[in-house]
């Protein structure tokens, strides 16, 4: 389809306005993050580094637990996303296909958990889990972030589930396959994009998960990267050089995941909704 | 035959129990500390009743924080969907590189809120950052913008941030409901005349008000709740501008040491938040219905 | 090869009732075809052979054996779906053998078999690829090596041509009625296509509505329908039904007519029950190939005004009346053309005429 000139220009302008809007706060970030400590906070704004240093880089990673910080984030975000996975997959499935009593007002009660305020359960829950003596331990975290993410990731593979055409789950079935066989060697192989897309939501949403990680965990050992790395920001209120570079930091695995699977993420939000 | 009934339990058990033990056992003990009178965490309180709800329903603090919220979300749903509208427009169209844009779109979701919020920070400071000195630079304002300085700049620059943040999820939610749209209609149009203006206006946008509609109801709701971006931007400030109820129930729970209020505060917004779902998905049916 | 009987099925969903008493009973090795039009329950009916759709009331025996309860795959039935239902993402080996390995068949042995099939149906080439490397008919052909595969006692065949274009389905159709000679199977098949059922059964039971209207063979069902519907439905193209009088009866007890649309006065038809006594307005129901050209000992003369004429080189269409209800179209075998406005003479056996009650029944 041709476009008009003048529709090519107004998109054109808008296309331009998105880049900047999305992309340039982030070139700033970290184009600034190497730049010496007078450029940073100088009176003329600079486009490209006048100057280059990796000081912030070194001074956060030799200062502060950063490292230790990632490990802790990249652990409770794979076990999430493992367990999220687990669980989410087989309840969508029994939500799909199965009849049992109970199943409409059950999928309705999952869906309305995004309903209420996460503020809502952090006291009790911090309660709870001080009496079972899960406070400050990873796996109270993880806890945590699968059931925030189980609501969405059923809504999501429910939907998958239904782009399968039905006749082939009955070839399946006239062929002697249980359930468990029709989901395990029939529906998840046909899912698969929708299951990436619902591991990369998991992961980023427990990767940037900050109420829960700066309250569940204390001690420094097991902080994940939001926390840890507030409390940077509290430390060093005015080094900008140092927020920056731990700005970078923060964002690059995240940036490193997404150039891989990305693709998937996307395609699965836009062709996954499909109610 | 195998029983159904029996296997469908032992898919949905999991993801039930952890949902049941994470979010559903909290609940019921928000609700019961609602009607007690626990001071911090750990420390035992009276049975009260209904006293909290009383209290707290009379208290203008509340509501106050509750208007705030509500504006919250309108001003957020504003900029977020005339956002996601342009960007979504933009990426359904094929130009070179759309593929890419269309992935690296949703770029500002998928960075932790403290990355968020440094990046915003440094950018609207007043001494260094970027935009103040390009303000100052090319004679826009004498002196730099404060733009945390007053509740309301405070508030417009948040809303500004969080839209920032969450319109490209918006975004995709639009592409896959213009997806759906079949492009025959499109090309009659064309073949019928239609500016581009008229065939946004007449298939586009009536069409898209399916989406809209639920896209209403859970970008509500996930608004509503947003707490970290505000907490960590302005902790509720300056002078409560910024302070929505998710502010105010944490200071109460955790500055103010008062557990019981906060958790009444939150059955009151749980309450209120449901009442809205319903309400509107019920409407939504109807609309539907009618069409 | 298993003889099939369905006792009073009904089927309902919810409120609505789609099939309503059905019985029959089908010996071992028929091909059977259930055919009519959209939503008559001829696609549930074969789901619930298949065990794929409950029965609400009724039983189904295989053999004997009650299986109304039973899983699908316990049945003894193999089924050939419209889409094809293929498995994507395993190749044609592993789909044509999925249903042995759900049996516990150990490899060495399934390999065997599916090599076995796909000779029968010319797909060793193709058993290493995946479904989407296939055109429609070899999808089709490995669906239906699938079902022999598992030597099941009933072959059940959803439309399993629709999605084919014209000179394929011919084709296929071709293959499935050798398949059927070869292996001697009983076949249940499912179309809205006469013509299939036509060819392909040995037996057609035309569905409407959620009840049988008639069962019988193809000719049966060609030369002596039970109703309008089942006369309509068979025959391309349709029987024409023109209005008509009965007048009185003649000495043998034929129904003396008039059909004014025709011009014909005293057309003797023979009902089919003499003793039943006849209503005063009835159908007359004349198969557009049995206009014929010429004169013959016994024959009725119309005249037929030509409005819209069809030349397809071996045969034409004549169409009168296009503008009424009871339009009339003639088929003409012969060379000779004929230009819209004119008037053709046609003649008429009156043992090709059929006698119906308007509401439905024949006479």
């Amino acid at each position: 389809m041709r476009r008009s000139l003048g529709l090519n220009i107004l998109l054109a302008i808008a296309g331009i306005f998105l880049l900047v809007l999305v992309v340039l706060p982030f070139w700033w970030v970290f184009s600034s993050s190497f730049k010496l400590p007078q450029e940073i906070i100088s009176r003329t704004p600079t486009f490209f580094p006048h100057s280059f240093t990796v000081q912030h880089y070194a001074g956060l990673l030799t200062r502060s637990a950063y490292a230790t910080y990632v490990v802790n984030s990249l652990i409770v975000a794979i076990a999430s996303t493992l367990i999220t996975l687990l669980l989410a997959v087989p309840a969508a499935y029994a939500f799909f296909r199965l009849e049992f009593p109970g199943r409409q007002a059950l999928y309705r009660i999952i869906l309305l958990a995004y309903a209420f305020p996460s503020i809502v359960i952090l006291i009790p829950l911090f309660g709870m889990f001080a009496k079972l003596g899960i406070i400050d331990t990873l796996p109270a975290l993880i806890g945590v972030n699968v059931a925030f993410a189980l609501p969405f990731s059923i809504w999501m593979l429910r939907s998958f589930l239904a782009s399968v055409p039905r006749e082939i789950e009955e070839a399946a079935v006239i062929d002697g396959a249980p359930p468990t066989v029709i989901l395990r060697r029939i529906m998840i192989p046909l899912i698969a994009p929708g299951i990436a897309s619902v591991a990369i939501f998991a992961f980023i949403s427990s990767w940037t998960e900050y109420v829960f990680a700066s309250v569940l965990i204390i001690s420094d050992a097991k902080r994940t990267v939001p926390v840890g790395f507030s409390g940077i920001i509290g430390q060093y209120q005015i080094d900008w050089g140092l927020l920056l570079a731990g700005a970078g930091l923060a964002v690059l695995p995240v940036i490193i995941l997404f150039a891989f699977v990305g693709r998937w993420f996307v395609s699965g939000l836009t062709e996954g909704a499909v109610k | 035959m195998r029983n159904p009934t029996l296997l469908a339990f032992v898919f949905v058990a999991p993801a039930m129990s952890v949902l049941l033990l994470i979010l559903g056992w909290p609940l019921v003990s928000a609700i019961i500390l609602s009607l007690q009178d626990v001071r911090s965490v750990g420390s035992p309180g009276a049975w009260i009743g209904l006293d909290n709800y009383a209290k707290l329903l009379a208290d203008p603090s509340l509501w106050r924080a509750t208007g705030m919220s509500i504006a919250w979300v309108a001003a957020n749903a504003v900029l977020q969907t005339a956002l996601a509208m342009i960007a979504a427009l933009v990426l359904s169209q094929n130009f070179p590189g759309v593929r890419i844009a269309r992935t690296w779109i949703i770029l500002t979701w998928i960075v932790p809120t403290v990355v968020v919020v440094i990046i915003w920070r440094w950018l609207f400071s007043t001494s260094g950052g970027m935009i103040n000195p390009l303000i100052v630079q090319s004679g826009l304002s004498a002196r730099p913008i404060g733009f945390f300085s007053t509740p309301w700049m405070a508030f417009a620059t948040l809303v500004f941030i969080n839209s920032w943040r969450w319109f490209p999820f918006v975004t995709l939610m639009l592409l896959a409901g213009m997806t759906r749209i079949p492009g025959d209609l499109y090309e009659a149009a064309r073949i019928d005349g239609a500016s581009a203006w008229k065939r946004f206006s007449r298939i586009t946008w009536p069409l898209l008000k399916p989406t809209l509609g639920v896209l209403s109801v859970v970008g509500t709701l996930l608004s509503f709740n947003v707490f970290d971006i505000i907490w960590l931007m302005t902790a509720g400030g300056p002078a409560g501008g910024t302070r929505t109820l998710p502010v105010l129930i944490y200071e109460t729970a955790f500055k103010g040491y008062r557990l019981s209020e906060a958790a009444t505060m939150s059955v009151i917004a749980t309450v209120l938040l449901l009442t809205f779902a319903l309400l509107t998905v019920r409407s939504l049916d109807r609309q539907e219905e009618r069409e | 090869m298993a003889q099939l009987k369905l006792q009073n099925i009904r089927k309902s969903f919810g409120t609505t009732e789609v099939i309503r008493n059905v019985n029959l009973a089908f010996d071992s090795g028929e091909f059977i075809v259930f055919v009519g039009p959209s939503g008559c329950g001829k696609s549930t009916l074969l789901r619930m052979i298949a065990g794929l759709e409950q029965v609400t009331e009724g039983a189904i025996l295989i053999d004997g054996e009650d299986v109304t309860r039973a899983d699908p795959s316990r049945r003894g039935i193999a089924m050939v779906f419209q889409s094809y239902a293929l498995y994507p993402h395993m190749t044609v080996e592993e789909n044509m053998g999925f249903g042995l390995e759900m049996a516990g068949v150990a490899k060495p042995e399934r390999s065997k078999l599916v090599r076995q099939a796909a000779e029968v149906l010319k797909l060793e080439p193709y058993l290493s690829r995946k479904p989407k490397a296939l055109s429609g008919g070899q999808r089709q052909r490995v669906a239906i090596g699938r079902a022999i595969v598992r030597n099941p006692k009933i072959f059940l065949f959803d439309e399993p041509l629709s999605n084919l274009d014209a000179e394929l389905r011919v084709r296929m159709r071709l293959e499935i009625a050798k398949l059927h000679t070869d292996l001697g199977a009983t076949m249940v098949y499912v179309t809205h296509d006469q013509v299939e059922a036509m060819t392909l059964a040995t037996r057609i039971v035309v569905l409407n509505g959620g009840i049988v209207e008639q069962v019988g063979a193809p000719i049966e069902l060609y030369e002596n329908p039970d109703n309008l519907f089942v006369a309509g439905f068979i025959g391309s193209p349709r029987m024409n039904f023109l209005s008509a009088r009965v007048i009185g009866r003649d000495g043998d007890g034929r129904a003396l007519l008039t059909v004014p649309q025709l011009g014909l006065e005293g057309l003797a038809i023979n009902p089919r029950d003499r003793d039943r006594e006849l209503p005063k307005d009835v159908l007359l129901g004349i198969r557009p190939e049995h206009f014929r050209a010429d004169a013959f000992e016994g024959s009725m003369a119309v005249s037929l005004r030509c409005e819209v004429f069809e030349r397809l080189g071996n045969v034409s269409y004549l169409y009168s009346d296009i503008d009424r209800a009871e339009g009339i179209v003639a088929e003409l075998r012969s060379q000779q053309s004929v230009r819209i406005g004119e008037r053709a003479s046609l003649w008429l056996k009156p043992a090709d005429c059929f006698l119906f009650d308007p509401t439905g029944p024949r006479l």
